[in-house]
């Protein structure tokens, strides 16, 4: 047995063993002393497992005897090969020094001049082996040692290797060669020649120079698939000092095809001479007469201008190099694509259930035939595990159905009653000059409470967290988000429509089909167009699904603010708003139907940009009208300048002030007399021109509204005022919604929906596994 | 235990050349586990790994079904109690190897391949790492149900290499998942269906290196009257004449139809199921 420490102190070869220096699946290396010659050396021990092996042992000392015929001063001598009480062994000269590996974990940056040098010797030994037919199969930078005078030195030529290899059939989980640096045509398992080692040595020159592995990956398997696969990467990305030319010829190296890498180790040395010198005769000319020396760094590092220049100077080799890299690496991995493997068919007929959650392997039908699929459950080809196991039995579920469904419907009855009761005690706090949100908000900006408010709004919170607390139950986990759009709507009925009775569906039939009830129906549609939109991987169904709801989203969203005034035809921003809204909803779905998922933001967006053009085409028409209305009212209404008398006051009063921002806004806007009024005059001086140039034109309860705009329109001017205008319309179909709730009953149809949909959310919960869905 | 009636067989052969036998086989009907495992590596201990394997497992096996072992709660919760008994005897078998390949310079490096199948009612579970194969004959039919754990396997998944090409590559004995290398190593778990004729092999390297898949389908349909400890021999024995040049071990497995129990059996099954 190969114990390291029974081996120490014994006399092999007349070496006797001092320490072990390292250890591999292979044998074990030993540092020695050599009694004859009195001389520190290296031995290295065959695994004795591999010294069963008799062709293996037949090629271990051939190509131990070639390696001990290669007499170069960049390649560890060997002495002396053999076998001694039963061990094969192969006596070394011991190179003090350290490995290639270590001194550019010590250093972090070598120069190029120095990396130049040491892979110039590493060349010139490879190149003696290689004349010898003798294949090296792993050079990478720790097999690489550089003595104390800084020459390096070729390790451990790949004996045991060869001869695992040529075993052939002795399993291991070790592939010859180092996973950072392999050939792909030894990766790939394929017949290889001394142009394997020329890749290594590209790649582990793109290491030593930029610090980073040409590839890298998660596992070995990927490092190698990647050296396979991949193109060749750029050192010269990494490393802004590297020159073009070098660059270049370590991608050359790292062909992926041999036959587009150098041929000869020779060739390569020969090329890198040729380069330095012609750079070095450049940096002489640039620099004068001073010769510089290409083993320091600085030479190399002349400028950035200057490096430049030298990759254009070279610009017809570089052309060379890239046509034979474009040429080796695109037809390659075309070819590799139509190789696909008929493994996968193979084992498709069962469903995998690996440990981490893998996708599942969708099954064949060959395996089993039509008539015998009653007796076989064969998984469904979505289905993961799950599905194979035993089906819930029937009567669980209906037992689950009729207990939870009840308890679901209850509980949401009851948060909907709760927060409506709430929203009729709030309804006193509204208003009907204040907006949508600013009465919802009246309740908390009060200050004050109503009997039962304080009451209502604790059991409201209680609801709030009951809600919360109740996604913990598996069948209702799905539904928090709809009983919680189902408590706001409640508020909102209650606060709105105060005088409607919980739940009153008495007239609802009559208005299915107006503008409110589209746009309780959009609410719904949109909400659960978004939440596919903002899905990955979305299934066929759930494309064919989301494409249908946004279409029908637009479709209510046109609906639901269509007025009874015709949207403005002749203005080209109105067309253009059109054309985009259907442009968008278009986009929205071809990005929901497209296979490559792109992003998940982008149909979201083009959606709600979809809705929001088809609302603003809709109201086109109220606001051209508005403006026109106010542009007549301002033409006829004949608004007076102010004097200097006004002016003079406003202007002493901002003195005094220290200049307000209104006081501003009148030194630079039309000074017309109405401004320098105060408000409730300002008021009462526009009524009496209302009455008197509009009287008959303008319905009296459109007064404040006008007024309004007009006191606008004199203080800041057109377009400060059409942007008004602009929001007025917008939000015009909502506030419309609010006031003919109290007819229709909008916003009890509204709950009704979002409750059906909650129960339908419940159902599910309880029917389909999340996985299932 | 099954609702079908299933036989085992097993064969194992040294081949013509090897010097020692690394693979190891354990069927058992009482448990209804078929196992291959394929030693490999150390100074000499690959037959050490693999014996260790099949027995962690079955061992193992027996004791969860004795319940003189529990499955931690926290163990894969979410896999059915099969899956979990599979997964957990797999688990503790790499341990088992793991911590004995630490234990001593001669077993270093040692490791094996696994490939078992576990019965249960009408399904079967195959744990598999390595490059042992895990064959299904049905209806005349043969498919490799695992994929070989080889870095020649992993590249023609990935379109690198052709599955000719791979079979004479010279990287086919790299593998790239075995027991006792890592302390921890992910199993493919496979559950599928049985139904009644369907006949399963479960085999070393060494078997499909000398048959190609037609020819073990052939053969197996060929004796198909046959008993199939006989069948199993004849599978060995025929890819020992046409390569040879490793271990070969086979576990044949044929899914009969449930007997009629006499009303004695009958009584002795359910009583040792109660127990």
């Amino acid at each position: 047995m190969l114990d390291g420490q029974s081996l120490v102190g014994k006399e092999i070869s007349g070496c006797e063993i001092l320490t072990k220096v390292a250890e591999g699946g292979m044998g074990a290396v030993f540092k020695a002393r050599h009694k004859a010659l009195n001389r520190i050396v290296c031995v290295k021990i065959l695994s004795p497992s591999l010294a069963n092996d008799k062709k293996a042992v037949s090629l271990f000392l051939t190509e131990a005897r070639a390696i001990a015929e290669l007499d170069h001063p960049n390649i560890v001598n060997v002495y002396n090969v053999g076998k001694e009480q039963g061990y094969y062994f192969i006596v070394m000269s011991f190179v003090e020094g350290q490995t290639l590996s270590a001194m550019l974990k010590k250093e972090r940056v070598l120069p190029i001049g120095r990396v130049l040098d040491l892979f110039d010797g590493v060349l010139k030994g490879l190149s003696v082996a290689h004349e010898k037919g003798i294949i090296h199969r792993d050079i990478k930078p720790s097999n690489i040692l550089i003595t104390p005078e800084g020459s390096p030195k070729i390790v451990d030529f790949g004996i045991a290797k060869k001869v695992d290899k040529e075993k052939g059939s002795t399993k291991t989980t070790e592939l010859a060669g180092t996973a950072y640096f392999i050939a792909p045509e030894q990766a790939l398992g394929k017949d290889i020649d001394t142009r394997a080692d020329l890749y290594s040595i590209g790649a582990s020159m793109y290491y030593v120079l930029t610090g980073h592995f040409p590839y890298n990956g998660k596992n070995t398997i990927e490092i190698i698939q990647k050296h396979i696969n991949e193109p060749v990467p750029n050192p010269a990305k990494l490393r802004s000092d590297l020159p073009g030319w070098l660059g270049l010829t370590i991608q050359k190296l790292m062909s992926k095809n041999p036959d587009d890498r150098f041929s000869t180790a020779k060739e390569v040395y020969m090329h890198f001479a040729k380069m330095r010198a012609e750079e070095q005769l450049r940096v002489k000319n640039m620099h004068g007469r001073a010769t510089v020396d290409l083993g320091v760094e600085s030479a190399l590092k002349i400028s950035n201008e200057q490096a430049l220049s030298t990759t254009s100077k070279n610009l017809p080799a570089s052309e060379a190099y890239r046509a034979a890299l474009a040429k080796q690496t695109q037809p390659g991995r075309s070819k590799q694509v139509t190789q696909m493997p008929k493994l996968d068919d193979l084992a498709a007929a069962v469903a995998e259930v690996p440990p981490k959650s893998a996708p599942p392997l969708a099954p064949t039908m060959e395996l089993v035939p039509e008539k015998n699929l009653q007796q076989t459950t064969v998984p469904a080809p979505t289905a993961t595990v799950s599905a194979i196991r035993e089906p819930k039995p029937i009567a669980k579920i209906i037992a689950k159905l009729l207990i939870l469904l009840p308890v679901f419907l209850g509980f949401s009855a009851l948060v909907g009653y709760v927060f409506f009761s709430l929203g009729q005690i709030c309804s006193a706090y509204v208003s009907d000059s204040a907006g949508f949100f600013s009465n919802l908000l009246a309740p908390l900006m009060a200050g004050k409470t109503l009997p039962n408010q304080l009451f209502y709004s604790a059991l409201a919170l209680v609801m709030l967290a009951a809600i919360f607390a109740s996604s913990a139950i598996k069948a209702f986990a799905r539904t928090t988000a709809m009983l919680l759009a189902l408590a706001f709507a409640s508020y909102l009925a209650g606060v709105f429509t105060p005088e409607i009775k919980f739940f009153d569906a008495s007239n609802m039939f009559n208005y299915l089909f107006s503008p409110e009830y589209y746009l309780c129906y959009l609410v719904p549609a949109a909400a659960w167009t978004v939440s596919l939109c903002w899905r990955l991987n979305r299934k066929l169904t759930e494309r064919v699904l989301a494409m249908a709801l946004i279409i029908l989203s637009c479709t209510l969203a046109y609906c639901a603010s269509s007025l009874t005034i015709l949207p403005d035809l002749n203005a080209l921003s109105t067309k253009i708003l059109f054309a985009g809204a259907v442009l968008f909803a278009l986009l929205a779905v071809y990005y929901i139907s497209a296979k490559a998922e792109r992003s998940i933001i982008l149909p979201t967006i083009c959606f709600l940009v979809a809705l929001s053009c088809f609302w603003l085409y809709n109201i086109s028409g109220l606001a051209t009208r508005t403006q026109t209305t106010l542009n007549t009212l301002v033409s006829v209404i004949p608004m007076p300048d102010a004097d200097a008398a006004q002016k003079e006051s406003a202007q002493s009063q901002d003195d005094y002030l220290n200049i307000s921002r209104p006081g501003i806004f009148k030194a630079i806007g039309s000074s017309k007399a109405i401004n320098f009024l105060p408000e409730e005059k300002k008021d009462a001086m526009l009524t009496e021109y209302l009455d008197q140039y509009a009287g008959e034109l303008l319905p009296q309860e459109q007064y404040p509204f006008f007024i309004h705009l007009l006191k606008t329109y004199y203080l800041y001017g057109p377009s400060k005022t059409s942007l008004k205008i602009w929001d007025y319309a917008a939000s015009y179909p909502v506030e419309n919604f609010n006031k003919n709730a109290q007819t229709n009953n909008a916003y009890f149809f509204l709950v009704m929906l979002l409750f059906t949909m909650a129960a339908l959310n419940c159902v599910g919960g309880i029917l389909f596994k999340e996985d299932d869905l | 235990m099954s609702t079908f009636d299933i036989e085992f067989a097993a064969v194992t052969d040294i081949g013509k050349i090897r010097e020692k036998n690394e693979d190891n086989v354990l069927i058992s009907s009482d448990l209804g586990l078929g196992v291959v495992a394929d030693g490999m590596g150390g100074h000499s201990a690959g037959e050490i790994a693999s014996s260790i394997a099949v027995s962690v497992l079955a061992e193992t096996i027996r004791k969860i079904n004795t319940e003189t072992l529990k499955i931690p709660e926290t163990f894969l919760p979410k896999l059915a109690p099969t899956e979990r008994k599979l997964l957990m005897a797999a688990n503790l078998a790499n341990a088992a190897i793991y911590s004995t390949a630490q234990s001593s310079e001669i077993y270093k490096m040692m490791g094996t391949t696994l490939t078992g199948v576990l019965f249960d009612k009408d399904c079967a579970i195959a744990v598999h790492v390595g490059d042992s194969r895990l064959y299904l004959l049905r209806d005349g039919k043969i498919i490799q149900i695992t994929t070989d754990h080889s870095l020649a396997m992993e590249h023609v998944r990935r379109g690198l290499l052709s599955k000719a090409d791979a079979d004479k590559s010279k990287i086919q004995n790299v593998l790239t998942r075995a027991m006792g290398i890592k302390k921890n190593i992910e199993f493919d778990l496979l559950k599928f269906p049985i139904k009644e004729g369907d006949v399963m092999v479960l085999c070393s390297d060494g078997l499909y290196k000398g048959l190609t898949e037609e020819a073990i389908a052939e053969l197996l349909t060929q004796d198909k009257d046959f008993p199939i400890v006989k069948t199993c021999k004849h599978l060995v024995r025929q890819s020992n004449e046409k390569d040879g040049q490793d271990n070969i071990s086979a576990v044949l497995i044929k899914i009969l139809p449930a007997q009629k129990l006499t009303f004695g059996q009958r009584m002795r099954r359910f009583f040792r199921r109660n127990k």
